[in-house]
């Protein structure tokens, strides 16, 4: 099931008005049936999968308490049956492919062996999730749960379930287990929350998505209608992760869930490190937690500490797809970091002059378009083409109809940037306002009210004609 | 003093119903505005009132001069597959191609009951195109961005294709067109849509006549003829989540087009193509398509057309296609003749 659905808000709007009217363990329990339909709904078969890697950890932590002289082995199963799962459902073709050309490259004649195989939706996700749990009792930081019922809504939690925000188990585990009680207040901002995010993903991301769309369909792009290409796409990525995550944490809301906030404004950032404390912060924290810092971080030297960026950053690029464009995504990034710090440019000054912060943010935001770039493009023949294209001696069509589409994608996002330029501006303000908590006056709420109104009239009338899906649904 | 927690919930409920208002004034933005009101739809199950292409009648009158021996409906599936001229050579009679590129089942019923039927033609053979499920899917091919070339072969009202789709449609989808239909969301649609389409073309140049020249060649750059070859590959498929003809027969078009055309005493052919092949042999099909096509032929010639399956013909093979399921430009006279071979006894 999708949110920009009216089965999702019939859904959803039959579910919440059921939880509340339930004591909290049948609300757990309608959370638990609710999530699995919403994930089996298209494939049935998809909830053995999430239905056996929770059984899983759940049986590995419960045995790490147990047994503490087998810690490591549950702790290996837990990692092997989820990686294993994302490994054979994800990466299976992808390394078949790769071992048949490299052995035909050897002279050895192989057929590659593929298999017709069904990426299961937000596996990455809820795998990531759930080691996230075994490996926290394993370090001591969490103690096993005795309750199947509430790990497996931890895990399976719908309005996160496909796309994330992934959340740790030491935040998200504590709030199904307590207690809830309807917070008008939070159902509110969560409201609000939705709409933002119905308007990102179907008036924004939809609209620049067909732009992107047609350009990277092209055979022969040039030079300016490439770049407005990647731009849309840029604008594309951003509004519709960030939608899914809106609407997933405003649906929480109304559930009495908080989720941790997965973007915060990442455009405007002023350096590549400063981009990935913005960008998908639950994946980037994740990989920082248990992948980086086991690594080693930040300790030793320059050499180990570039080492471990680029590990990091290469199965986060891997992470997202059995591409190897995913994986030189994840490479450039890794080296935009490198140089960047080796250059003793990559925490930039809390309050820099602001002269400075514009050409930076530009300067963040053009090597962002090149990941994209790499990121939207799977052929790496075409990656190559791309990057060698001049801006010289191009059509006159060809130079007007990059900038028309530059404009056009420009004009739909102007709402995204106009909020993130008015949220950074007012950054220390909302922090307090936050702190304090205090119910908005009622011109606010008024206004509130009829901005949301807005919002909906411009899904009525803007919305794209064409119905894209999350992106981060394929991964 | 109310409490914090009533003032919360009249502060959500002020919300919700602000947010539900509000778009109450487009209708006042469309009077503003001054556009003529919309004619209603002639598929009030999917869409509210909204610009529609006029019904193109010249066809009736083409058809009725050209008396074609056989009549081709369809998709680019037939249009890469069909050379009229190699089939009219081959028969010994005109040929009527009534080919509509990303069209579905809706579009040939309209086609034949708003075209052919009026123009009171005998042709020998109406043949249909279709792939896999496309004859019991009416929603395929009719998103918003396919309607206008429906509206080229619907006329003012087309109550029997309404109501096969709010059969389809299910009650959601009723709700959505109400929505649209009550709010004037479409009618707005209409004026600010190529408002803003043609916004970024005023701030890059004055001259209107200049930024229409700059549009039509823009769409022209990015056009099919400058696609990679499978993003121009035809390949997506209706939306038929298990295939099931029984459930979907009724709910869709393909009994009004048997009906219409033995009325009209018309042999209908209905001719399954076969999807790109591997290298080794026809496309793998599944045991439920297997049984939903086996359902669907035992139905067509139950009702007096004819069914032709073009997956297995050995004739048929990956050479013959160029991108997703289109055949080559060069295969087109190959294939024209074999299926004039296999359908020999239709064509005397």
């Amino acid at each position: 099931m999708i949110f920009h659905s009216l089965d999702f808000i019939a859904f959803f709007v039959g579910v919440t008005a059921l939880y509340w009217s339930l004591t909290h363990r049948w609300q757990n329990v309608l959370l638990l049936v609710a999530s699995y339909a919403f994930y089996g709904y298209v494939h049935v078969w998809f909830l053995l999968l999430i239905g056996a890697s929770t059984v899983v950890d759940y049986c590995a932590a419960r045995g790490m308490e147990a047994w503490p002289r087998f810690r490591r082995s549950f702790l290996a199963l837990s990692i092997v049956s989820n990686v294993g799962l994302l490994g054979f459902f994800k990466y299976f073709n992808f390394f078949a492919e790769n071992v048949a050309v490299a052995l035909n490259g050897l002279g050895l004649a192989v057929s590659e062996p593929t298999l017709r195989i069904l990426l299961p939706v937000g596996i990455s996700f809820y795998t990531f999730q759930a080691m996230s749990y075994t490996i926290d009792v394993y370090k001591g930081e969490l103690h096993a749960r005795r309750s199947l019922l509430d790990l497996a809504v931890f895990i399976a939690f719908f309005p996160h379930l496909v796309a994330g925000p992934i959340q740790r188990a030491s935040y998200l585990l504590p709030q199904v287990e307590a207690r809830r009680r309807f917070d008008p207040e939070r159902a509110r901002s969560g409201f609000v929350l939705i709409c933002w995010g119905f308007v990102k993903k179907l008036v924004i991301a939809d609209n620049v998505g067909v732009i992107a769309n047609k350009v990277f369909a092209l055979a022969d792009p040039t030079f300016y209608i490439l770049w407005a290409g990647v731009f849309a796409f840029a604008i594309q990525i951003y509004a519709d992760f960030s939608a899914y995550t809106d609407i997933a944490r405003g649906t929480s809301r109304w559930l009495g869930f908080e989720l941790t906030q997965n973007f915060d404004h990442p455009y405007l950032a002023r350096s590549p490190a400063d981009f990935w404390r913005r960008w998908n912060i639950s994946l980037s924290s994740w990989f920082r937690d248990y992948v980086y810092i086991p690594l080693g971080g930040s300790r030793g030297g320059q050499v180990t500490w570039a080492r471990n960026v680029l590990v990091t950053f290469l199965l986060s690029g891997f992470w997202h797809g059995a591409s190897w464009n995913y994986v030189l995504w994840g490479f450039y990034h890794g080296v935009l970091l490198i140089v960047t710090r080796a250059r003793g440019s990559a925490r930039p000054a809390a309050r820099p002059a602001a002269w400075r912060t514009v050409p930076q943010i530009a300067g963040v935001f053009a090597l962002t378009l090149v990941g994209w770039l790499l990121f939207r493009e799977t052929e790496l023949g075409a990656i190559v083409r791309d990057l060698q294209l001049s801006p010289f001696g191009v059509s006159e069509l060809d130079r007007q109809t990059g900038v028309y589409l530059f404009l056009l994608a420009f004009l739909y996002s102007i709402p995204l940037w106009v909020q993130s330029v008015w949220v950074e501006l007012n950054r220390d303000e909302r922090r307090a306002v936050e702190a304090d908590r205090p119910l908005p006056a009622w011109p606010a709420l008024a206004l509130q009210g009829v901005a949301c109104g807005v919002a909906f009239a411009a899904i009525l009338v803007l919305r794209s004609r064409t119905s894209l899906d999350f992106i981060y649904f394929q991964f | 003093m109310v409490s914090p927690r009533v003032r919360a919930a009249a502060g959500l409920f002020t919300l919700i119903a602000l947010t539900l208002c509000t778009p109450a004034l487009v209708p006042a933005l469309n009077r503003l505005h001054a556009t003529k009101p919309f004619p209603p739809t002639y598929l009030p199950a999917l869409e509210g009132p909204r610009e529609r292409e006029r019904f193109e009648a010249t066809r009736v009158a083409d058809l009725a001069r050209l008396k074609p021996g056989y009549v081709v409906i369809g998709d680019s599936m037939a249009g890469t597959r069909i050379d009229e001229h190699r089939l009219s050579e081959l028969s010994g009679t005109p040929v009527a191609p009534l080919l509509q590129p990303g069209s579905g089942s809706a579009f040939w019923y309209l086609a034949l009951k708003n075209w052919v039927i009026p123009s009171g033609i005998k042709p020998r053979v109406v043949f249909i195109f279709f792939r896999d499920a496309n004859l019991t899917d009416v929603l395929f091919r009719l998103d918003q961005q396919f309607r206008w070339s429906l509206d080229l072969a619907a006329l003012d009202r087309e109550d029997e294709l309404n109501a096969v789709i709010a059969r389809r449609v299910g009650p959601l989808q009723r709700v959505h067109a109400l929505v649209g239909r009550t709010t004037g969301a479409e009618e707005a649609r209409q004026w600010i849509e190529p408002a803003l389409v043609r916004l970024p073309a005023e701030w890059m140049l004055r001259s209107r006549r200049r930024r229409t020249e700059l549009l039509d060649a823009m769409n022209a750059r990015l056009g099919l003829g400058h696609l990679r070859t499978m993003e121009a590959a035809d390949i997506q498929i209706g939306d038929a989540p298990g295939f099931d003809f029984a459930r979907d027969v009724d709910r869709s078009a393909l009994p009004l087009l048997l009906r219409d055309a033995r009325r009209a005493g018309l042999t209908l052919c209905l001719v399954r193509v076969q999807r790109r092949p591997t290298a080794h042999g026809p496309p793998p099909q599944s045991p439920a398509l297997a049984a939903y096509v086996g359902a669907l032929r035992d139905y067509v010639t139950a009702r007096g057309a004819i069914f032709h399956d073009d997956t297995g013909d050995p004739a048929l093979t990956l050479d013959l296609y160029a991108d997703g399921d289109h055949l080559a430009r060069h295969a087109r006279r190959r294939y024209t003749d074999n299926l004039f071979d296999r359908l020999k006894p239709h064509f005397q």
